[in-house]
């Protein structure tokens, strides 16, 4: 030994700098941390500040008085006749009563009856319609509607809009709002919680306010239908092929570098597949759910082949030893003993792919899932088929409204989020749960 | 600031202990591993430590480096003085008293490092070397009191894992001891081994306490009766016997001493 | 009547021969054993389960297969075969299928081993599926991707750096801009994603107490289970917007909200779990020795991980690194929603430039004729990406296997 002893209360320059380093190198992780976390926070509170209004919307009580004279002129209440009244033809009847309503409440305005009709979404005259034809007995009474207030009224209560861009805004004026905030102060005018969102169709480009998630979360729902029945079997048969049953050589190999490399490709490679194949080669029709969930079956079972294989692997040889020394098959032993033990593991990671397989966007967009499609899909149809109706998907609905100019949609499109991300949340809870419950260790 | 013990000194005609342990109590979480343990550990010996299984040999041999840091339940009370100075007390940096207290572990872990890089990791981290041909220096002659050197001088950049399994564990001791500590703890370092590597290792130990306190922890009585010249005997957490080697196996003055050393218990 | 519909129906003439294949398999066995079912190789109802799976297993496959050949025939320019044809051949092959089985059916036949033939052959099949599904990719895009190179030089389309496609039939079709579009966002999104995720997986593994793992771990692999249409949306609405107004006009690099900054910033947020968890795999798999090792020659923890663990966690992390860049390039909602659709290579982060994957879906989903170049293009490109990912993908894990450190 060279050096003298030192004392060990003493610390030297050296070690104090290297506790000074190592300090320093904590922090640095504890801020990587806290850049990711706070990355979720801003992300979470931005999607949820945007869109949390989506699920609130204006709307007007109205009591409409329904003429027979214009709606049923027959006078036999015969639903043809009746189907003749377009949408014309309501639409003054709302605007009508709703300037009665505010000459009831003796509101003085310099606006003229048309610009009292533009308060009113060009919705509701649709649903008024829709309604009546449903209903003919309706016809020569009065109706109480809460009729949809048009896209910027619906702004002014939550915030989006303000006198000062109403003075700028060619679809509707301060003198509007004044109006509808008086409308609101009687109790005419109510913001309140909106099923529709969650409910109807998609709306066109200038009715944001009536812009609804039904068509989106049905199509969403039959592609995730398509892609269980399909990429479950599919890939739990191959996975038990691959791991108990294929010889350890070099084709399974090939296979296993295969599927891993599947699991690793783009989302848009497989939309090109959908497009090139599905619909070009074996003419199946655009914008199905069909097409949709087999395009997404294709990407999830590498997810499930995967997850599979290690539940497989998980099962300890005892128990397949066990079975074969009793003089069972490998194929029985797999199906009446590994098989089971592996079903909760197998069933999270399909709960996972499924989650996944519902937030993809991309491969949806080449499959011509860009429509705007109004009419609810039907599962089965005689000139479609199964599942072939012309659908959209919820993040594609999402990707769609981003691309409209009415600033309304961006509400609809964050609320939309928060709905996927909903739904998401569930489904990994539930993978979750059923993991811990059901997972043993060996 | 610096603070003077009295020294313990448990036996006069000793030589003033280089290690004294005063009252250790150790516990994992809810479970006591070591108890009231109270023993004056000499430089330029070997002392081995032994006992059956679980009875906290290793743990108290960690407690010398304060290696048990690393585990997160395990607290430590009582007073552990080297040269006087208790490495509990607040003020002392573990990291200071490692490059003081080296260890050497029951399988050997090389770094997948050139062999030249392993035996100069200490010394680089501790800023013992002043230049290049310093370092070189303190490597060598690591490796020549490890008895490597001749094996590898030709090939101090090739992986340190490449070597066989006796090199390696000479190899990790070498690392041990290029950072000049006084102390060597070594946890079972030839359990890992064959016999004839382990009979090289016994060798060197041999060399080493000329210039180290070297504490080595074995399962094997005959082991420690031919390399040690103090022996501690552990049994279920407490310190039995310690005293001359040759006295525990012959003469033990404990009868659970005398059952262990007779192959009744263990 | 519907019963008689039902009956005369495909699936509904197939369960007939099922049952019919089921329960006369099992009479004939029966009979064969004279009451002494210890004769026998094989008990009853694995000969009826064997003759199920004879009806259905190749009447299956012959629908799938002569389906497709259906569907297939109007694209060849072949005549379609007429729906009868189909319904008698299946029909004839459960036939088969039925009668053989029964006939099988002997004493000495062992029905179990029979049947997971079957079974074995629909598994082999699933498994043919996977890699049906790499040849169709690779296929589908190479086939359109030649029609294109027959229209439009390939070396126009590699080396131009002019991406301009218009109606008039004369679009310059450059792909070097989107490459550097695609990179520059790439190389952002990694700059923000590996030491963020890096150091976000060594403190988790070496310095983080319990609780601290409890919460940070989870929160990470929300970030992960978050689909890229939300990011993409946050890209638009918040972090354009906001980098737009405090960093690129206060800077005067310009006034786009869309810009290779804010589409590489949320895709950096986007990988940072991926890097996170991959390498955190790798530092895991590091021995507890090594840092014991380590430690007890007296180094503090940050000289362990820096010195010790990432050189030998340093192939899993370099792998980790390959794949998330492989992540980034074949990404598309958020540089479609964030990066804009300029073409155009500058230097400037803060400006709007596209990328790969947001040309293939604007060509693709475009109203110009399918077979014209600026269509077609888009299959020149996802053959190109495609390619790119399979190489980073197949370097990462010959990385990983090549310089893996043999511990034991």
């Amino acid at each position: 030994m060279t050096s003298p002893t030192k004392s060990l209360f003493v610390q030297d320059e050296r070690v104090k700098r290297r506790n000074a380093a190592e300090k320093r190198f904590h922090s640095y992780g504890l801020c990587a941390i806290g850049v990711a976390a706070l990355a979720l926070v801003v992300l979470l509170a931005s999607v949820l500040a945007n869109g949390a209004s989506a699920f609130r919307q204006t709307y007007l009580m109205l009591e409409i008085p329904l003429p027979a004279e214009t709606l049923d002129k027959g006078g036999d209440r015969d639903p043809a006749a009746m189907a003749s009244v377009s949408t014309f033809g309501y639409a003054p009847l709302l605007r009508d009563a709703l300037v009665a309503s505010i000459a009831k409440l003796n509101i003085e305005t310099t606006l003229s009856n048309k610009d009292v009709g533009d308060m009113i979404s060009k919705e509701a005259a649709a649903s008024l319609r829709n309604q009546v034809l449903a209903n003919p007995d309706l016809v020569g009474g009065v109706i109480a509607l809460d009729v949809l207030a048009n896209g910027r009224i619906d702004g002014f209560f939550k915030g989006r809009v303000t006198m000062e861009s109403a003075e700028r805004d060619g679809n509707t004026s301060p003198e509007a709002l004044r109006v509808a905030q008086l409308l609101a102060d009687v109790g005419v005018l109510v913001t309140r919680f909106n099923w529709q969102f969650l409910t109807a169709p998609d709306a066109s480009d200038q009715r944001p306010e009536a812009a609804g998630l039904g068509v989106a979360i049905l199509g969403s729902l039959y592609m995730m239908l398509v892609v269980l029945v399909l990429a479950l079997p599919i890939g739990v048969a191959a996975a038990i092929y691959l791991e108990e049953f294929a010889p350890k050589n070099r084709v399974s190999d090939l296979i296993e570098v295969n599927i891993s490399n599947l699991a690793a490709v783009p989302s848009i490679v497989y939309g090109i597949l959908g497009l090139a194949i599905f619909i070009n080669f074996l003419g199946l029709r655009q914008s199905s759910p069909l097409v949709g969930g087999l395009v997404l079956t294709l990407m999830t079972l590498p997810t499930i082949i995967i997850a599979t294989r290690a539940a497989l692997k998980a099962v300890p040889p005892s128990i397949r030893d066990a079975a074969l020394g009793l003089g069972a098959t490998k194929m029985q032993s797999v199906f009446h003993h590994v098989l089971p033990l592996a079903a909760p593991g197998i069933l999270t990671g399909t709960i996972i792919g499924l989650a996944q397989a519902l937030g993809e966007t991309a491969p949806l967009l080449l499959i011509g899932m860009v429509a705007f499609v109004r009419d609810y899909p039907a599962a089965y149809s005689e000139t479609a088929g199964l599942f072939g109706e012309a659908a959209t998907a919820l993040p594609v609905q999402v990707f769609n409204w981003t691309q409209r100019a009415d600033p309304g949609f961006v509400e609809r499109a964050s609320g939309a989020i928060i709905t996927l991300l909903v739904f998401l949340a569930v489904m990994n809870t539930v993978a979750v749960l059923l993991r811990r419950r059901f997972e043993r260790r060996w | 600031m610096m603070k003077v013990n009295t020294l313990i000194q448990p036996n006069p005609d000793m030589a003033v202990p280089k290690i004294t342990a005063r009252n250790v109590h150790v516990s994992y979480g809810d479970s006591v591993a070591i108890k009231d343990v109270s023993v004056g550990i000499s430089a330029n010996t070997v002392t081995a430590f032994i006992g059956p299984s679980g009875c906290g040999k290793s743990t108290f041999l960690r407690c010398l480096n304060r290696m048990n840091d690393t585990i997160e339940t395990c607290r430590v009370s009582g007073e552990i003085l080297i040269e006087g100075e208790d490495i509990y007390h607040r003020s002392v940096d573990p990291v200071q008293l490692r490059a003081k207290v080296g260890m050497v572990f029951q399988k050997p872990n090389p770094f997948p490092k050139s062999i030249f890089d392993n035996v100069a990791y200490g010394p680089k981290i501790h800023g013992l070397a002043r230049n290049k041909a310093d370092l070189d220096n303190i490597v060598e002659n690591a490796l020549r009191k490890a008895a490597l050197w001749d094996e590898v001088k030709d090939r101090l950049n090739k992986t340190g894992t490449g070597l066989s399994g006796g090199q390696q564990q000479r190899l990790c001791i070498a690392r041990a001891i290029a950072t000049s500590p006084e102390v060597l703890l070594m946890d079972e370092p030839c359990s890992a081994l064959d016999p004839i590597a382990t009979a090289q290792i016994e060798e060197l130990i041999n060399d080493l306490r000329e210039n180290y306190c070297v504490v080595i922890v074995t399962h094997s009585m005959q082991q420690a009766a031919r390399i040690s010249q103090k022996t501690a005997f552990f049994h279920l957490g407490s310190l039995v016997e310690y005293g001359d080697t040759d006295q525990v196996f012959t003469a033990p003055s404990d009868p659970r001493t005398e059952s262990y050393i007779t192959g009744r218990i263990g | 009547m519907w019963v008689v519909e039902l009956f005369s129906s495909l699936p509904g003439l197939l369960a007939v021969l099922a049952l019919f294949g089921l329960l006369g398999s099992q009479v004939r066995v029966h009979r064969a054993a004279k009451g002494d079912l210890r004769s026998l190789a094989a008990l009853p109802r694995a000969h009826g389960i064997n003759a199920v799976l004879s009806v259905l297993v190749p009447a299956a496959i012959c629908f799938v297969g002569l389906s497709l050949v259906k569907l297939i025939g109007p694209r060849l320019n072949t005549a379609a075969l007429p729906d009868y044809v189909v319904y008698w051949t299946v029909l004839t092959v459960a036939v088969l299928g039925c009668v053989v089985a029964i006939l099988r059916s002997t004493v000495n036949f062992r029905a179990r081993q029979a049947s997971e033939v079957w079974i074995k052959s629909l598994l082999i099949a699933a498994s043919v599926v996977a890699i049906l599904t790499t040849v169709g990719i690779v296929l589908s895009m190479l086939f359109e991707a030649m029609h294109f190179f027959q229209q439009y030089a390939w070396q126009d389309f590699f080396f131009s750096t002019d991406w301009a496609p218009n109606f008039r039939g004369d679009s310059s079709l450059g792909f070097l801009p989107l490459l550097w579009g695609t990179f520059y966002v790439s190389f952002i999104a990694l700059a923000l994603a590996v030491p963020v995720g890096l150091f976000a997986a060594i403190y988790l593994s070496e310095y983080a107490g319990p609780w601290m793992r409890g919460i940070a771990k989870p929160l990470i692999e929300i970030l992960a289970g978050i689909p890229t249409i939300v990011y993409g949306l946050f890209a638009l609405v918040t972090v354009g917007p906001l980098l737009r107004d405090y960093f690129a006009q206060p800077l005067g690099l310009g006034g786009s909200a869309s810009s290779v900054m804010t589409a590489g910033v949320v895709m950096g947020i986007m990988l940072i779990p991926f890097v996170s968890s991959l390498s955190d795999d790798a530092i895991n798999a590091v021995p507890q020795t090594m840092r014991d090792g380590s430690y007890a020659l007296g180094a503090t923890r940050s000289e362990t991980v820096r010195k010790v663990i990432l050189p030998a966690a340093l192939p899993g992390i370099m792998g980790a690194v390959l794949l998330a860049a492989s992540r980034a390039i074949g990404e598309t909602m958020i540089v479609v929603l964030g990066a804009g659709a300029a073409a155009q290579m500058s230097l400037n982060p803060f400006e709007a430039m596209t990328t790969i994957t947001v040309k293939i879906v604007s060509q693709l989903t475009g109203d110009t004729d399918f077979a014209s170049p600026e269509t077609l293009v888009a299959f020149a490109l996802g053959l190109t990406l495609f390619a790119f990912t399979l190489a980073l993908n197949a370097v990462a894990l010959l990385v990983v296997r090549k310089y893996r450190e043999q511990y034991e």
